[in-house]
């Protein structure tokens, strides 16, 4: 694993900076609780006036107040600054895992050294998974050390706050690997985050429209958007394909990615 | 065993055919020059031997096996035109990393190598002149003393000091049997330490010779200054003079191949000094360059 941990550590200091990052965004979240909570039934009073699709977004759910810790940390953190900033983050280092290290003319004098295309291409996927469960377990951690001082943590489930966090990985991780296989498959970095990105964003208009028309169903079931966003999974528990999926579809990116790499002729 | 055997090697992008018809042979334990004008598709070939290119058509064996096979890169030395590698990386870093996927530097070798080409190994890639990265890329191709060498444009970003220890480097190496592959897009720097040539042109090999033979093939200036006014045509017909030229008492001559006829004919001449020219053996290869090289 010589490939995959010399990565880690290039990437080292960045995922430092993302961790700060992720435990501001934590922080920031769960202090403004207490505030927010004193509002009571005005504020969930003046939610149940917006639009079905606002609500949606937020990740808004009728039998959990938004004023509740579950619903207010969902709404809040799990909705979309905690998965987006995963996104960024995975989409970042996949697409630098062989696109960015292609186009930058550093994969030649890598490759003449006695290793694989495969070798190389797998460990430096592993490496981008690895960053990224560091970066989960940060938001992890966070979630359930900062949210207790400020009593956001009641009717909370523990499992249910990791298992959040999980899917939030496993979210990330299925757009990081579309970066990853782009970037295996072109040699570039720029169509590999910009193909991560599309997907990201027509994911999320597709889940957020769904209360408003029922022409997008078909794809529903093949959102990683609608496998994560479902459910409040503070309450509900972690939805099984909101795991599996991102990680069956990450294997066969994984796969396709790497297979290409090995057949093409570098840039 | 040949270090490099290549068959029909060809290599097309797209409409480009940057490599055609490749058959050349280096043999183990020679200095080959590989020679051509920016584009002529040197460092394509490089990159079809080490399995960075697929080729078209045709065949590459390095060392007796595949350029795939890491068991055989792990035998390679490889200097690209420019080496590009994380700016955050010092030099001991990179040797360090490139150390472990080659199964081990031999230290001491690694700390002789920075101190003949005189690296800093603490300092940053981005921190790093032109000429230092070239010395980084010199020594992480020769860190793990390969037995095979390709050497993309070695010499360039090189000063003269630093062109003198690569060339005693070169021949330590083919010393202990290892077999350099070295392009260049100028002659001289290759002349010096190359036995053979392999001249390309627009992705073909149009010439394979020895310096020497090349050397034979150059023309030789030649200045004959007379006690008394020379005549014109006192050289014509001689067997290899191509010019001739007549100014008062001074004659000059433009001889290719043997010196054996020219030398007869001056000795019916009473020369008062002879004044010879290096054979200009970038004037051949400039020839080769220019498409005239084929008429020979």
């Amino acid at each position: 694993m010589i490939v995959a941990t010399r990565l880690i550590r290039d990437r080292l200091r960045g995922l430092l900076w993302w961790s700060v990052g992720m435990i501001g965004l934590v922080l920031l979240t769960v202090a403004f609780y207490p505030a927010v909570k004193d509002q009571g039934q005005a504020l969930n009073d003046l939610l149940n006036t917006l639009p079905d699709a606002f609500k949606s977004a937020i990740g808004y759910d009728a039998r959990i107040p938004l004023t509740s810790p579950p619903g207010y940390l969902n709404a809040r953190l799990f909705a979309i600054l905690a998965p987006v900033l995963a996104l960024i983050f995975a989409i970042g280092v996949g697409a630098q895992a062989i696109g960015g290290l292609e186009e930058a003319d550093r994969m030649e004098p890598l490759l003449a050294n006695p290793i694989t295309r495969k070798r190389l291409a797998v460990e430096r996927y592993a490496a981008t998974v690895a960053l990224l469960v560091g970066l989960i377990a940060v938001l992890a951690a966070a979630s359930v050390v900062l949210s207790a001082p400020f009593g956001a943590l009641e009717g909370v489930s523990i499992a249910g706050l990791v298992g959040a966090c999980a899917a939030v990985g496993c979210l990330a991780m299925f757009h990081g690997s579309i970066a990853f296989a782009v970037g295996a498959a072109t040699g570039r970095r720029g169509p590999a985050i910009g193909a991560a990105t599309v997907v990201a964003v027509a994911g999320y208009l597709i889940q957020s429209l769904q209360p408003l028309t029922d022409l997008l169903d078909p794809f529903r079931f093949v959102n990683p958007w609608h496998w994560y966003l479902q459910r409040n999974m503070l309450v509900d528990g972690v939805p099984p394909e909101a795991v599996l999926g991102p990680l069956g579809v990450s294997a066969v990116l994984l796969a396709v990615g790497v297979a290409i790499f090995r057949r093409r002729d570098l840039r | 065993m040949a270090a490099i055997r290549t068959e029909n090697l060809t290599k097309n992008f797209r409409q480009i055919r940057a490599v055609q018809g490749l058959d050349l042979t280096v043999d183990t334990g020679e200095v080959f020059g590989y020679l051509g004008p920016n584009g002529a598709g040197k460092t394509t070939t490089i990159r079809l031997l080490l399995d960075f290119l697929r080729p078209t058509a045709g065949t590459a064996t390095v060392l007796g096996g595949a350029p795939a096979d890491p068991a055989v890169r792990r035998r390679i030395g490889f200097l690209p035109a420019d080496l590009s590698v994380d700016p955050r990386y010092t030099t001991r870093d990179l040797l360090d990393f490139y150390g472990a996927l080659r199964g081990g530097h031999d230290p001491a070798w690694v700390d002789a190598l920075l101190q003949r080409f005189d690296l800093d190994p603490n300092r940053r890639f981005g921190e790093l002149s032109t000429g230092n990265r070239r010395k980084l890329g010199l020594i992480q191709a020769f860190a793990h003393r390969p037995e095979l060498l390709l050497l993309d444009e070695p010499t360039s970003g090189l000063d003269p000091l630093l062109q003198a220890e690569f060339a005693r480097l070169i021949r330590e190496m083919t010393s202990f049997g290892a077999t350099i592959f070295l392009s260049s897009h100028v002659l001289p720097e290759v002349e010096e330490l190359a036995g053979r040539v392999g001249i390309l042109r627009q992705g073909e090999l149009i010439k394979v010779a020895t310096v020497e033979d090349l050397r034979a093939e150059a023309r030789a200036r030649l200045e004959l200054r007379l006690a008394e006014p020379a005549l014109e045509g006192v050289f014509d017909g001689v067997p290899g003079v191509v010019e001739a030229r007549t100014e008062g008492s001074t004659i000059h001559l433009v001889v290719e191949g043997s010196m054996d006829p020219v030398i007869k004919r001056a000795a019916t001449l009473p020369v008062v000094r002879l004044i010879t020219h290096e054979a200009d053996l970038e004037e051949v290869f400039l020839s080769y360059y220019a498409g005239d090289g084929n008429a020979r």
